[in-house]
């Protein structure tokens, strides 16, 4: 039973950890229709940030500064956020599919640099981490799984507002003004260069936040974490969840995020002996089928968008500023 | 002749003791045993399939304390967060005590630190390679409950700078794959060179998949040294070596254990690789050697090729063996704590053959030790979980790769020592 709720909790802190970057993707794509086909460059900025900060001092390697937990914290999210924000200044008059591969790219030549930066990232090697947060305090490591997994809870949940208020202020309705059409948005005065910056660097900042808890837990770092296939998973679990709503992002996370390490699990347990070998691959065919398959029966993810049509408060305010 | 000869009557001996014991042993328990390995990569599965018959053969000798080994697969992807996903499942829903994998080591280290080590499982891989493992172990972090049987880098550059030094070579440079394996060895071969008084001119970074290497090769060309240390796998090493050869550098290098292979050969040309040696953690000199490579052949059509699978038959069977002698009920770290048992110098010789299985058990089940002739030789591990392992310096000759000189254990410490 302990074995049980040990292992329940891991799994929701990884998917939780993986729903935050699927918010941040939500809040791109979702609600500004920018296509970041780079997401793990920013959660590798947010890890290896924090790690820099926050782990200590070791031979011929830079960083070692021993800060605190939060502040370590902060300074991965801030490292990913002044990213985004140079990726933005140079890629932002780029659209869609040119977005996604200028961001591509980013993820691919970050992933180089940290494997060939051995006095700054490890390199290869990767770099080791600090001890995990509030661990001497709690004690025993089931307890602690718990308690990291309700910082994780936490970390969702303020994220999660910050959006919700952020999509319900003109702010965000500006964001979807430029999504469905630029022009039109730009006549009525909006700045749709300025506003996507803004999302792609609150929006990664978050993935950065994803990354600072990664590390936080695993106390490991290397470059291979910064594989594509992270980005691919936060595309996969958004999708499926549907673009422009929080809960679909979440749901999403947390259901791919499952179906991708359960039915390995379930695989172990149902597959004959003679097929454990190639459970594996059989696994991968299962993951893609069922991708495919949410694609074709409900394109729109399963809790697609909605958009209020009750005017607020807000938007009779501007009705009225409009009109005079 | 003798040896083997003995070997065989030990196995007979063996053989009769544990067919009289097999009945006495009902097999009514049974012990899982975790296993993560990249199984979805295609050279990942069979360094599995080499542990599932681990598994298959110390349960056809009697199982471990009796009970049968029931080993559970799980695909790491070659991806960390799926990896430590396995590794917690096994851990936390299965509840093994012991955890074999995986290759990766940005995957292993995660695994080591957030799973096994805090849940006391004890963790034995076959392949992971990383020097980042040695500082965790010996920090303590992995509290003794970490093992692999991939020799680190040091042994092997310890030996090129004996070659090295040997051959009066008085300058090198260094051309590494830049991996955590290439950027270890690389880094520990240029110290180990400057430790014996050679210059080290640079150490090159040698990508994966370039078209072509030239601009590497004319970088290293430029300081004229009069060797080069080649870190490299073939298929980059061949386009690097044919550059380098094709704009006038010398033909002396010296090349570690990945470039033992007929494609490198064949592709560079024996008369290119006459002045070249490489260097090998030692083939073991031992019947079981070829027991492993005779056994396998039968096992599965054909003779292992590929890297990591004497590693992962030998991670496996030494695995099981201590958690025999641990008992059905012990946990990681009592499991942990019988491996020296298993790989004991002063004790009985065991193939690694189901007889040799058989006869370690019963040893071992008396209180007594063995020493595991493996698949990698008779390997021991030191504090921190690393294997110590003789080495070899080999030559290019027309029937293959030939063993030119073995340096013995003692001998590699040696001079390891001298050089610090």
């Amino acid at each position: 039973m302990i074995g049980l709720i040990s292992y329940l909790s891991f799994f929701l802190t990884m998917a939780g950890i993986m729903a935050i970057i699927t918010l941040g993707l939500n809040l791109q794509w979702g609600y500004t229709g920018l296509f970041n086909g780079g997401i793990v460059a920013f959660f590798g900025a947010g890890a290896y940030g924090t790690m820099i900060l926050g782990s200590g001092a070791e031979p011929d390697q830079f960083g070692g500064f021993d800060l605190p937990w939060l502040v370590a914290v902060a300074g991965g999210i801030l490292f990913a956020a002044a990213l985004a924000w140079v990726v933005g200044v140079l890629t932002l008059r780029l659209k869609h599919d040119y977005l996604a591969i200028s961001t591509f790219g980013v993820a691919v030549a970050l992933e180089s640099l940290v494997r060939n930066s051995q006095w700054l990232t490890g390199g290869a090697r990767g770099l080791r981490g600090f001890p995990r947060p509030f661990e001497e305090l709690v004690g025993d490591t089931f307890t602690y799984g718990l308690v990291f997994l309700a910082i994780v809870l936490v970390v969702l949940a303020l994220v999660w507002w910050g959006i919700e208020r952020l999509v319900h202020s003109p702010f965000g309705r500006a964001l979807r003004a430029i999504r469905e059409d630029e022009t039109a948005a730009r006549a009525l005065g909006k700045n749709p260069a300025r506003l996507r910056l803004w999302s792609l660097v609150i929006g990664s900042a978050i993935m950065g936040a994803g990354g600072a808890l990664y590390v936080s837990y695993t106390a490991f770092i290397s470059p291979q974490d910064l594989l594509p296939v992270l980005t691919f998973q936060v595309w996969a679990m958004l999708i499926v969840g549907g673009a422009g709503n929080n809960r679909g992002a979440v749901l999403g996370a947390v259901l791919i995020w499952g179906v991708w390490t359960l039915s390995g699990f379930a695989l172990t347990r149902l597959a004959p002996d003679s097929m454990q070998l190639d459970a594996g691959s059989i696994q991968y065919i299962l993951i893609g089928t069922l991708i495919v398959g949410m694609l074709l029966w409900r394109p729109e993810g399963l809790l697609p968008e909605r958009i209020s049509q009750k005017p607020t408060k807000m938007a009779d305010k501007a009705v009225l500023e409009v009109k005079q | 002749m003798m040896k083997r000869l003995l070997l065989g009557l030990g196995g007979a001996i063996a053989l009769s003791i544990g067919m009289q014991a097999a009945p006495a042993m009902a097999q009514d328990c049974s012990v899982d045993v975790g296993t993560v390995y990249p199984t979805s990569v295609d050279w990942g599965q069979p360094i599995a399939q080499t542990a599932l018959w681990v598994g298959d053969m110390i349960n056809e000798a009697g199982g471990v304390d009796g009970c049968e080994v029931n080993m559970i697969l799980r695909d790491d992807q070659n991806d960390s967060r799926v990896g430590v996903d396995a590794a917690r499942a096994l851990v936390d829903l299965d509840a093994v005590q012991l955890l074999i994998g995986t290759v990766s080591s940005g995957i292993s280290i995660p695994i080591l630190t957030s799973v096994t080590a805090p849940a006391g499982v004890m963790q034995m891989s076959c392949c992971s390679s990383s020097t980042r493992l040695t500082e965790i172990a010996a920090s303590g972090e992995a509290n003794g409950l970490w093992f692999r049987t991939f020799a680190t880098a040091d042994v092997q550059a310890a030996v090129a700078a004996m070659l090295a030094q040997d051959g009066g070579i008085e300058s090198i440079t260094v051309v590494f794959k830049n991996d955590d394996w290439g950027q270890d060895i690389g880094r520990i071969a240029a110290e180990a060179f400057e430790a014996v008084g050679i210059t080290v001119h640079e150490s090159i970074a040698i990508n994966d998949a370039q078209p072509s290497y030239r601009a590497e090769a004319t970088q290293a060309l430029r300081d004229q040294p009069e060797a080069l240390y080649l870190a490299l796998y073939p298929t980059e090493g061949i386009s690097f070596v044919r550059e380098w050869i094709g704009l006038g550098g010398t033909s002396t290098m010296i090349g570690a254990n990945s470039l033992k292979s007929d494609d490198f050969r064949t592709a560079v040309g024996l008369d290119n690789l006459g002045s070249f040696v490489g260097t090998d953690t030692s083939s073991p000199r031992v019947a079981s050697a070829d027991a492993f490579v005779e056994a396998y052949t039968e096992q599965f059509d054909g003779p292992p090729s590929g890297p990591g699978l004497a590693n992962s038959f030998d991670a496996a069977a030494i695995a099981l063996l201590a958690y025999h002698a641990a008992g059905s009920d012990a946990t990681g770290a009592d499991i942990a704590a019988k491996v020296p048992a298993v790989t004991d110098p002063e004790g009985e010789a065991i193939p690694a053959t189901v007889d040799g299985f058989a006869r370690a058990m019963d040893v071992l089940s008396g209180g007594g030790t063995v020493s595991y002739q493996g698949a990698t030789g008779a390997v021991t591990f030191d504090a921190n979980g690393n294997v110590s392992a003789p080495a070899v310096s080999w030559v290019f000759a027309e029937a293959g790769p030939s063993e030119e000189r073995y340096i013995s254990l003692e001998e590699v410490a040696t001079f390891m020592g001298s050089m610090n």
